[in-house]
């Protein structure tokens, strides 16, 4: 009973820190990209490493998202007559909730190991250090760019495996259920509005910055050795999966009730 | 005059105490040697004097500033000063050789790209690694990686070097170009601290040597004034007789 409560107590420590620690980080990021000298090279460079370079990825997570869900739905609703139905509930599957959240978790696994992994080791190998020491700050050079690169990036390749999904369902549609090209691109475009598509693309800006922070977060703080680099990339991974999985509810939730307060 | 003020450095680790009290002061031009057993906390004391740790208690000027509370942001005026020479060298690893070296010029200098390559072209003649532009860091041996740490903490002329044990894990042929260039820069009036466990080098740069122990300076002057002082301290350090001086 003793252990559980100690357990217990240390997870909520650690969370603290975690809270703590990622609000200082954030301050100190809103801060400090305010003011010169901006990077616009390293954040360039960071949309290549996070966006253009995670596409293949994301490309073949959401082409075999929509095939599968074409087929499953295909040939579920075939029984009852429901094939029809099949471009509508693929594109809104996708738009309002597969493809953010899918995205994200990709780039969570991806980017968050990649960013987390990286800064680990330049804070272990003390280049994180250096930094400080020659006058120059790792905020502005290591964890700004990768916040900016990855929020800025993470809607774009939403947009693009959104297209993709429901280009992949179109395939399996037209191939394995003898569905018309046509008649599937018209029933996507009736049924998708821009309010859901606006949804998925806000939610993709706080996935990216959540993923972005609690990498670089993660990776600052690494310590004792290539072990520490190692816990602190799976903390970032686990940490941005968590919260994106726990936060879609809330978010989607949120945006609902704005919408009907507005209309 | 004093460069480099320490008064009462006090820093604890949560339940271990590291420095009870340590005081000393390094005038311009001079270079000061800190020695000690491993673990007594000399490079902490290095890292304080430009700001990468705080000290718990005590307060630390560097050139007649007080640094003990600053910011990052104030600590920049400092950190463009006082260069540190990290152990292990602490070079980009993600940077080839010539990017290490332009990066302080490019960060603190307004010069342009024409004068940076020459700069970088002089330094790499002078530290004897011409030719080596385009190598990253993990191709590099460790006498290279050592130099070129000392290179791009050098590069844009600060008053102060901070040099955390710059020999250490080196043949006789590089010890002795790292203390010819130590001695090069301290005919050029830069004052200096040398942590080190490498007590030929420590004769052969310093001006006078400080040892730590249980967290205070316990000796401190040149290798007779301790000698004299101090019956057979620095004797015994050499002699491995003084093992440890950490806490």
């Amino acid at each position: 009973m003793t252990a559980v409560a100690i357990s217990f107590g240390k997870f909520i420590v650690d969370l603290m820190h975690l809270a703590g620690g990622t609000a200082l980080l954030i301050r100190r990021s809103i801060r400090e990209s305010l003011y010169r000298p901006h990077y616009l090279r390293l954040i360039i460079d960071q949309c290549y490493q996070i966006g253009f370079r995670s596409m293949g990825l994301v490309f073949a997570t959401a082409l075999s998202t929509g095939m599968v869900m074409a087929l499953q739905f295909g040939y579920g609703l075939e029984k009852f007559g429901g094939k029809l139905y099949v471009p509508k509930l693929v594109a809104l599957s996708i738009i309002r909730e597969l493809g953010p959240v899918f995205t994200s978790l990709m780039l969570a696994a991806r980017v968050g190991a990649g960013i987390a992994s990286e800064i680990g080791s330049m804070t272990v190998t003390q280049q994180i250090d250096a930094i400080r020491a020659l006058g120059t700050s790792p905020i502005k050079t290591i964890v700004v760019p990768r916040i900016i690169a990855t929020t800025f990036c993470l809607p774009l390749l939403t947009i693009m495996a959104n297209t993709v999904g429901i280009f992949g369902g179109m395939i399996v549609s037209v191939t394995e259920l003898g569905m018309d090209s046509s008649f599937f691109i018209q029933k996507v475009a009736y049924t998708v509005t821009m309010q859901d598509y606006m949804i998925g693309m806000f939610k993709t800006l706080v996935f990216g910055f959540v993923i972005a922070v609690s990498s670089c977060y993660f990776g600052m703080t690494a310590s004792a050795g290539t072990r520490g680099v190692g816990i602190a990339t799976t903390r970032a991974v686990v940490t941005s999966s968590i919260i994106i999985v726990m936060s879609d509810f809330f978010l989607t939730k949120l945006f609902w009730i704005l919408i009907k307060w507005t209309s | 005059m004093d460069v480099i003020k320490v008064n009462d450095f006090q820093k604890s680790f949560g339940a271990k105490v590291v420095h009870t009290g340590v005081t000393f002061k390094v005038k311009e031009g001079e270079c000061l040697g800190l020695i000690g057993g491993s673990g007594c906390g000399k490079s902490l004391i290095l890292r304080s004097l430009i700001g990468l740790e705080k000290p718990d208690a005590g307060s630390i000027e560097i050139d007649g500033v007080d640094i003990t509370n600053m910011s990052e942001e104030d600590l920049v005026d400092v950190r463009k000063k006082a260069a540190y020479v990290f152990q292990g060298g602490a070079l980009f690893d993600s940077m080839n050789v010539y990017e290490n070296l332009a990066y302080p010029l490019r960060e603190h200098t307004k010069l342009g790209e024409k004068e940076i390559s020459k700069r970088i072209d002089d330094m790499l003649q002078e530290f004897g690694l011409e030719g080596n532009q385009k190598i990253f860091p993990a191709n590099l041996s460790g006498g290279m990686q050592k130099r070129l740490g000392l290179a791009r903490a050098i590069i844009i002329g600060p008053k102060i070097v901070l040099y955390d044990e710059p020999t250490a894990g080196l043949d006789p042929f590089n010890t002795k170009k790292i203390q010819d260039m130590i001695l090069r820069l301290k005919t050029k009036g830069v004052t200096s601290i040398l942590v080190t466990h490498d007590m030929p080098s420590a004769f052969a740069v310093c001006d006078r040597i400080a040892m730590l122990k249980n967290g205070k300076i316990v000796a401190e002057g040149t290798r007779a004034q301790i000698d004299s002082s101090h019956g057979g301290l620095l004797h015994d350090f050499i002699n491995g007789d003084e093992v440890s001086g950490g806490k």
